[in-house]
Formats: structure tokens, sequence, C-alpha cells
């Protein structure tokens, strides 16, 4: 029997709300440490070309400069995901955020100036901006750290991926559509910049790093690789993180950095990006083309999918060159599909590198799928929310690629935004004259819900303990980035052992303390540290029980844990938590009410055709989207998006409207505003006067229902939420544009030169064919 | 990002300030909202800035009704003008624009003058008032006043015909004519974002017709659309006389033609010359529609 819940499912705020709003949060950018200087970094002039000399002599000079390093004095490895980024760079620069120098000064202001005191003589090179031109024979590397394992001199990475009989599949459509989708560069633009604080001792020779990552484990493992350091002589201690996002899973050359200017002058070093910085040196999501071709039998089953992807992976290769294993699964398990066959290539250019980003090339597949499917019902002539309820995903389904569905919400998330948004009525009845346009447009998405094994181990580890006081205090390997772990991970102690919330500690910034965990990515923290905390709790009411069962003078272990008390639910006696606690303590058997818990997802390893159920459990969710397109001025308007989405559980209603709702803006962004331009290597718009970021004045309504499916896996049935509610959302409203000027989108985002633009094009291709 | 900062606190004492170093690299400091961006960009050398947030004067920060019109002092924030009853009732274009900029933060202290005087052809406030004709004060050191009509004011991209000893002091915009029936007045902004934004192409109007519905009186002037706001006259000539209601659809498209011969608009990062002229033109017809 499922007992009834007293605090999961229910709107608890999040654990750090009042902090962050009375301006208390201490984030990297407050840290101040006594005789802690300020690190500056000098970037390239030109993204491409070589690098005759650096004089930093007149910069030495300036009084308040401590030490200025470049490549000649850094006795360190290459970074990322290849090993194929040197922190700082030495003989040629590839691409604009390439760091040349450093410098660590007693103001901030006098090492700004000292970076305007460093000669640099470089001889520009034509760079290699194109992907095509990349991948031409007379074509130099660009990368000369890259493994060259592949045909082509400037390709990083790619991924193959098979499943099904593709030429049956083929003979079997009825219809069969040929697009290809060009994606945009989008940037996380995290309100809080880029830092990281740094103090080396020199006495005992270790680091301690106050840094935003969100892999602090992983991080401290990549910096002492870097460093060529011992890792458990690297501390990391997270301040409040103002966004993650995803920006923050790789390590940035600007870390080490700061972390080698501190070893160089044995004092703090601090360094912060400026906006503009921040702009030009984070990563951003994946540019790339797909080509997509997917087929149809004529009763609107699909039949096929196959995909050739070419990522623009910029100069050096991040953890963003491995989103095929997202993007590979959104097209061979996002409805039912018999066939797949997928290819990507990223290939090295002197643009600025991507990372990993909320959603990890989920919403670029989703994107060129979600508007396939509308493509082919148009040609079947079906109802396009009939052509998706009838290939959604069902529960129980084991797909070509081996993901396997325990639970399902697929369909009911189409039920419900269908029904909610009354998309039939609309579709029928939107305006289609005058200036103003009406369309509406759908949407699913499949996303990881329990954790993706893409490392040896997906797992989590908890201590917990109960102090003599009765307060509980939660050691968590997990992090909080501002999704809200922390809230969620107090509520789930606070429902299993009856301590109120304001008695409940989350300890979960420092890598000495905490226990191991892979980081905040993949939707999984709630997921994954909920079920490692859930362990824990059970370990220690085993203690717990056996002394309240000698206290309440009984021989069972049947007892229910509330408002601080453990109660006996045979004769309703009870005794405080907290001396039961006491009397584990200074009596038999002298031992702490303390446990600690290691949680390893079931999910498995994909084999090297990446077949295998890789998460442990999936998140599914549909969107609908309305818009009102200004067939004057091109501007796109959401008016309202309905989200129904399988979360498994609603562990907190509102904190999972808060994800819903960021997601869902941020996806309205990367439809329709945010793009980093570039030019010949250069950002063109490194601030938000250029770079649309949407403000509050453009949030649509947004009618979000949680589909519950209760998965046996996660914490009370959670699966993971923090990713799927942007992913669909640029592919309803591309669909929905589509839907009100009967034109074609194939290019994100969808400006306003595009509408009109894509209008002309529909006049001129009407009158050409009167 | 060293510079001096002067705060006067009187008129008397403004015009010294600006005798004193008019031969010299000063600027004003109004709501500060574009300074501090271009203190970031490029940060000038020896400069000094004339705080003129400090000067207590009514004429200099107030708005005075007469039966002229609507007199404002330079210092009249963007906020004031939105909260205004007046404004919003008789000259909703300015109205609009002053609720179009920027953001509510940003509002609070951006001032009427400081739109004027960065001269940005994609002024929204600066932009309403070329529609409205209105008319510049230009306060001398000597204590004498210069006026100036609004369309005279924009010499070039960001430049004015303030001489180094002078000072904008105050707009004054002209009462709408006695046998106005109706009035059609808005600023129409074309952006991406909703707020936070600055204009890709604007026009503000401001119609006035009769009891019939004849048009007596128009102003239409047009923003990011070429080196300096520019002032429509021959499509607000065309106007003249015709019934607003009845305007045909030859007649929309003619005053449409009209207003975009004023625009020599640029290709730049926010939009195409080319996508600029065919909203411009677009949002001119959509005036009678």
């Amino acid at each position: 029997m499922i007992k009834k819940l007293k605090i999961i499912g229910t709107p608890v705020p999040k654990h750090d709300a009042a902090i962050r709003v009375s301006g208390r949060a201490i984030y990297g950018h407050d840290i101040v440490l006594p005789g802690m200087l300020h690190g500056a970094i000098l970037r390239t002039e030109h993204p491409s070309a070589i690098i005759e000399f650096i004089d930093v002599s007149e910069a030495k000079k300036l009084s308040g400069v401590i030490c200025i390093i470049t490549a000649d004095d850094a006795d360190v490895n290459n970074i990322g995901y290849k090993r194929d980024h040197p922190i700082l760079k030495k003989g040629e620069a590839n691409c604009t955020r390439d760091e040349i120098a450093a410098v660590a000064a007693e103001t901030k202001e006098i090492a700004r100036k000292a970076l305007n005191l460093i000669k640099v003589k470089y001889k520009i090179r034509k760079g290699i901006y194109e992907t095509s031109e990349a991948l031409k024979e007379s074509a130099p590397q660009i990368n000369k750290f890259s493994s060259g394992k592949f045909e082509n001199k400037n390709i990083a990475e790619k991924f193959h991926y098979e499943h099904g009989n593709i030429e049956e599949e083929k003979k079997k459509s009825a219809h069969i559509i040929s697009r290809k989708f060009t994606l945009p560069r989008m940037t996380h633009a995290c309100m809080a910049s880029s830092n990281i604080t740094a103090s080396f001792n020199n006495i005992d020779k270790k680091l301690l790093l106050y840094s935003s990552t969100q892999v602090p484990f992983l991080y401290q493992r990549d910096m002492a690789h870097a460093l060529k350091m011992n890792p458990s002589d690297i501390r990391v201690i997270q301040p409040v993180i103002g966004g993650g996002f995803g920006s923050k899973l790789d390590m940035h050359p600007f870390e080490p950095i700061c972390a080698l200017l501190s070893i160089k002058t044995g004092r703090p070093v601090q360094l912060i990006y400026s906006r503009e910085e921040e702009f030009i040196a984070s990563p951003i999501r994946q540019p790339m083309e797909i080509e997509l071709t997917a087929g149809v039998d004529k009763k609107g089953n699909f039949t096929f999918r196959e995909i050739n992807i070419v990522k623009d992976n910029g100069a050096y290769t991040s953890w963003g060159a491995t989103t095929p294993f997202v993007i590979m699964q959104a097209f061979s398990s996002l409805y039912k599909i018999k066939a797949c066959r997928f290819n990507s290539t990223a290939v090295y250019t002197n643009n600025v590198f991507a990372g990993s980003f909320r959603g990890y090339g989920n919403p670029q597949a989703t994107f060129a799928l979600e508007r396939v499917i509308d493509l082919l019902a148009d040609e079947l002539g079906m109802d396009k929310a009939e052509i998706r309820l009838l290939n959604a995903n069902e529960k129980g389904e084991a797909t070509g690629q081996g993901l396997h569905y325990e639970t399902c919400g697929h369909k009911e998330c189409l039920e419900t935004v269908i029904k909610k948004s009354n998309y039939k009525q609309h579709a029928a009845h939107n305006r289609q004259s005058g200036r103003f346009l009406h369309g509406t447009g759908l949407a699913s998405m499949l996303h990881v819900g329990g954790g993706a094994k893409i490392y040896r181990s997906d797992g989590c580890g908890t201590i917990l303990k109960i102090d003599p006081y009765g307060y509980c205090t939660i050691i968590t390997g997990s992090n909080e980035i501002g999704q809200g772990s922390e809230t969620v991970l107090a509520m789930i102690a606070s429902e299993e052992l009856g301590i109120e919330l304001k008695k409940i500690k989350v300890i979960n910034t420092d890598t000495d303390i905490k226990p191991w965990d892979v980081g905040v990515h993949a939707s999984r923290t709630s997921f994954v540290a909920g079920n490692s905390l859930l362990g824990a709790i059970k370990i220690l009411k085993v203690k717990l029980n056996k002394k309240a069962a000698e206290l309440l003078k009984t021989n069972h272990s049947n007892f229910d844990y509330s408002d601080n008390k453990i109660i006996s639910l045979k004769s309703n006696d009870s005794i405080a938590l907290d001396k039961v606690v006491r009397e584990m303590h200074f009596s038999e058997p002298n031992e702490l009410a303390i446990a600690d818990y290691f949680y390893e997802p079931s999910s498995k390893f994909q084999d090297k055709n990446f077949k295998g159920n890789v998460s442990g459990t999936y998140a599914f969710a549909s969107q609908a989207v309305e818009v009102e397109v200004d067939t004057y001025t091109g501007n796109v308007r959401v008016l309202n998006v309905y989200v129904a989405q399988d979360v498994g559980r609603v562990l907190n209603p509102l904190l999972l409207d808060g994800q819903i709702e960021g997601g869902v803006v941020q996806g309205i962004g990367y439809a329709l505003t945010e793009e980093l331009l570039m030019k010949e290597g250069k950002i063109l718009n490194p601030n938000f006067h250029n770079y649309k970021m949407l403000t509050a004045a453009d949030v649509p309504d947004i009618h979000f229902f949680p589909v519950e499916t209760i998965d046996k896996e996660g914490p009370y049935g959670a699966k993971g939420v923090g990713e799927a509610s942007l992913i669909p959302t640029a592919a309803a409203i591309a669909n929905a544009v589509c839907n009100a000027l009967d034109v074609e989108i194939l290019e994100l985002p969808i400006t306003p030169e595009k509408v009109l633009a894509a209008i002309a094009g529909k006049k001129k291709l009407k009158t050409e064919k009167i | 990002m060293n510079f001096e900062i002067i705060n006067p606190g009187t008129t008397k004492e403004l015009l010294a300030a600006v005798k004193k170093f008019q031969k010299e690299n000063f600027r004003f400091g109004a709501g500060c909202t574009d300074f501090l961006m271009e203190l970031k960009k490029n940060p000038s050398e020896g400069l000094t800035v004339i705080n003129l947030s400090q000067v207590k004067d009514a004429q200099f920060n107030g708005l005075k009704k007469s039966v002229k019109g609507l007199r404002m002092g330079a210092m009249l924030t963007a906020h004031k003008i939105v909260m205004n009853e007046e404004i919003k009732n008789k000259y909703p274009v300015l109205h609009n624009a002053a609720e179009s900029l920027a953001s509510t933060q940003i509002r609070q202290v951006a001032t009427v003058g400081g739109n004027m005087c960065t001269a940005s052809p994609s002024g929204d406030i600066a932009c309403a008032l070329a529609s409205l004709q209105a008319d510049c004060e230009l306060l001398s050191t000597t204590g004498k006043i210069r006026n100036v009509n609004i369309n005279s004011f924009f010499a070039g991209l960001r430049k004015t015909v303030l001489k180094k000893n002078e000072i904008l002091y105050g707009i004054s915009i002209p009462a709408n004519i006695k046998s106005t029936k109706n009035i059609f007045s808005n600023f129409i902004k074309v952006g991406t974002r909703r707020s936070m934004e600055c204009s890709v192409v604007s026009l503000a109007y401001h119609i006035q017709t009769d009891s019939n519905g004849i048009i007596i009186k128009a102003g239409a002037a047009i923003g990011a659309s070429a080196p300096t706001i520019r002032f429509a006259a021959t499509a607000c000539d065309f106007l003249i006389g015709k019934k607003f209601k009845n305007i045909t659809q030859k007649e929309k498209e003619e005053f449409a033609e009209k207003v975009l011969s004023y625009a020599s608009p640029i290709t730049d990062i926010r939009a195409t010359a080319g996508y600029r002229k065919e909203v411009l033109f677009n949002i001119s017809k959509s005036i009678f529609e």
C-alpha cells in the first residue's frame, strides 16, 4: 500500500529563495580572499593567425602587475573532450576566443590596463568558417592536436547508428520527404558571468577552487590532468551558481589559467568575465545542418528516417561533440519507427566551439523531425494531430535502439495538448486573410528521464545524519545550479523522516566533503540524487527502528515517522526522534545516526553500436503553440503555449512550473530571436542589445498539464524534467508559423526578415504558377 | 574609466560650468543611460561630465501646459511623460513612444533632452516629437534662448545643431487645433522584443481631423530609416483635406510611398535596408487600416 504523501507533491518554495532575492546569496563574484589578485585574459585579435611574437615586457613594468603568463610559461596538458585544446595558445590562433596571455594584478583595472600593453605580432591567415570549406582536400589542418583517425583531417568526431531495414521500409513508404534544416548558434547568457577564484597554497601544494562548474568531480579530474596534479590535491567549492544550462559541463581554459596564475604567484587569484567576454568566450548550442529523409506508409505509419548531420565543431572539441548520443535517440526512438540510419560528422572550423546546452542536441533534432511530420501529414492529407497519435510511443515499448519504456506518457501528452489547446478547432478555423494571421503547431519530445549512462558511472552518493537535536543533514554528491535540487532533497527527507523542513540542511558544495556524483546534466539530479537519498534513509531507519522498538518496548519495526516523532503503528505509542538519536549515541549501541548510500541507476552503458537502455527512465512531452504572424513586419507573436509533460510524478508543483516556464521561454528565444551572429570568425553581437534574449514582456500564456505515469524506478515515481520543456518548443512554433502562412520554415531563428522573405517567396511562387 | 564630474545646483551654476568647460572635453550627463554604454565602449581620457540631475529649475525639469501647447523641460523623464494624463489624451504618439522606450527602470531616469541630444536615428521620444513638430529652446551661456524647430535640430547621425556653449533647455509642442474633433496619433515601433528594444524601424504620426472627419493637420516622422529622424513633409501635405476614414487603398499606398521617399536606411546587424523599407511602407499603410 502506498502511504499518503504529506510533503511530496506540495508547492514548497525554493530552499534558497529568500537568500537569493534578498541579495544574501554568495556568488563567485562576491568572494574576497586575503591578498587576492585579479586575473584577466588577452584574447587573439584575429580568429586565424600565426602568432609571430608576444612581448609582455611593457605590461610587466606596470605597477601592480604581479604575474603575466603565456604558453611558454605553462607546463600543462591540453583540455577538452578530445584533449585537442591548449589552454594558452602557442604559435597560432584558431578562434576568436583564443587565450594568448593572462595577467594577475592588484586590481581589475590594472589587469585590464596590462592587457593593452602586451604586444602581439600576428600574421593574419585566411580562416575557414564553413564546414564545406574545411572538408576540401586543399584546406589546411585547423586543429593540429586532432586525433587524425578519420578520413578527413578536419573531422573532429563521427557517429553512425542504424536499426531496421531502411531499403525495405522505403519500398513500403507511400510518401517520402527529404529536407535540409539549418540551426543557429545560441548562447546560454547566464545571469552570473563566468567566474573562478583559485587559491594555491604553496606550503602544502594544494589547490582550492571556488568554481561554478556543474560537474565538480569530473572537473577536479580534468583540472588535475591539465595542471599535472593529483586530483585529490584539488578541492572544488561551488559558490551559488547564477545559471548553468549546460554551459558549465566543460572545463574552459580560463579556469586552469586562473589556477596557474595562483600557482605562479602563491596568492589567490580571481577571474570574472565581463558581459562581452561572456558572449564571446562561453560555449554555445551546436550549429548544424540536418538532412532528414523520412517516410510514411499509406495508412500514416512512420516507416524510416535517414539522417545526415554536419556540425560546425569550431576550433576545439568539447562535450558538445557528443550531442549525437541524444540526437540519434530522438531520431531512432521518438514515435514508433521501424528503421533508422543516422550519420553525424563534426567538422573543425575557425569558428567558436560549441558546448553542451540544455536539451543537448535534442531541440535541433526535434525541430527537423517534427517539421517533417507536418510535411508527411500534408502529403498524405492526414490530420497533423492524428498522424502523431497514430505513431506515438507506448508503455512497454522497446525501441530499435534498445530504450525500454517501462512507463510512457507520450500519447496522453499529445491528447492533453490537443484537447486543452482546442487544436482541431483552431487548425480548421485559423484566420487566413488580413494583416495578422494565426497558426497552431504541435510537437513532441523524448528525453532521458533517469540520468544517462555516458560516463562509466551515473551514480550519486549520499551521507545522511540526524543530530542529537533532531536536525537532519543531507550531504549529497549532487549540486544545486538553480534547478531546485536542494529543495527536493529536503522534501524527500522530510517526507520519510517526519522532520520539518526548517530542520533539514543540505550540504552539497565541497568535493573534500561530499561523496561522488557525476554532476548536474541529463535532467538527472532529482531522479539519481533522490534515489540515493532514499537509499540512505532506508539504512538509517533500520538503526532508528531498532532503538525505537527497544525504547517503546515492542518487538516489531512497523513505525511511522511524523511530527519529529517515531510512532508505533501497532500501539500508537510514540517517542521523539531526537530522543531516539540521543539514546543510540549515549547508550548501547553507542553509535551516531548516520548512514551512507551510493545509488547507481539500472541503466546500461550502450554498446559500440549505441544500442542499450541508456537511462533509468524516459520523459515525454508534447506542446501545442498558437502564434500570430504580423505579415506587415514579419514579427511572430506566441500567444499560447500548451505543455503536457510526462514527469512521472510531480514532486513540487511550484518548482516544476518554474522549470516548464523557463524552458518554454528559452525555447521561444531559440525559435524566434536568439542567434549569436558571426562573420569571418568574429562575433557581431556580444551584448544583450543585439543578442535578442526575450524579456518578461514577451512571455506568452503558458498552460501546463503534468502527466503522472509513476515510474517504478524514480523517487516516488518521478522522472527528470529539467531539459524537456525547452526541447519541442521551437519545433511547435515553426509548425505554427508554417500553418499560419502556408510556407516552409527550414531554419531557426524565424526572424521577421525570414518571415517576410517566406511570404514574398510564396507570392512569387503563386505568381509563377499562374 | 576616470572622469571628472561637475554638479551644478542651479541654472546659473550650470551655465557657468558650460562656459568654463566649453573648450575642453566635456559632455552633459542627464539620465546617463546612453553615457554609461559609451563609457564602457570608449572610455575617453580627461573627460568632464556636467551632471544635470542636481539642477533645481522647474523650467528645466518640469512640464507646463499653456494655451499654446505643452512645454517640457529637457530633464523631464520618460516616466513622467508616460504618467501625464494630458499627454496621454492629447498627444498619444508621445505617450506611446515614451512607454515603448527601454524598460520601466530606464524610463525612471532617461530624459526627453537626453533622447533628443543623443540624436540617434532610432530615438523614440525624439521621433514622436518630430511628428508633433516640436520647438526646441537652446539656452546659451549668455543666458539667451535660440528657438529651433525640431526638424532643423538634428544635423546628422548623432549630431545636433547645439553649439559648444549651448544646452537644450526645453521643448514645446503646439496645442492641437481648436476645431480638431478627432486625433489619430500613435507610435509604431518595430523590433524583436516588446521591451528593452531599439527600434528597427519606427513611425510616429499625429493626425487631426475636424468634425467632418477631414484631415486638417498631419505630422509623420520616421525613425531608424535615415541618418536622422525625418519629418515626412510631403506625405503629411498629401493628407490634408482628405477624409481619414475614406482614404482609398491607392491613397494609402501613395502616402506610404511618400513616407518611404524620406528613408535611406542602412543594412546593419539588426536589419537589412530592404527589410526596413518594406516594413516602413507596410506600417505607413497600416495607419489607415
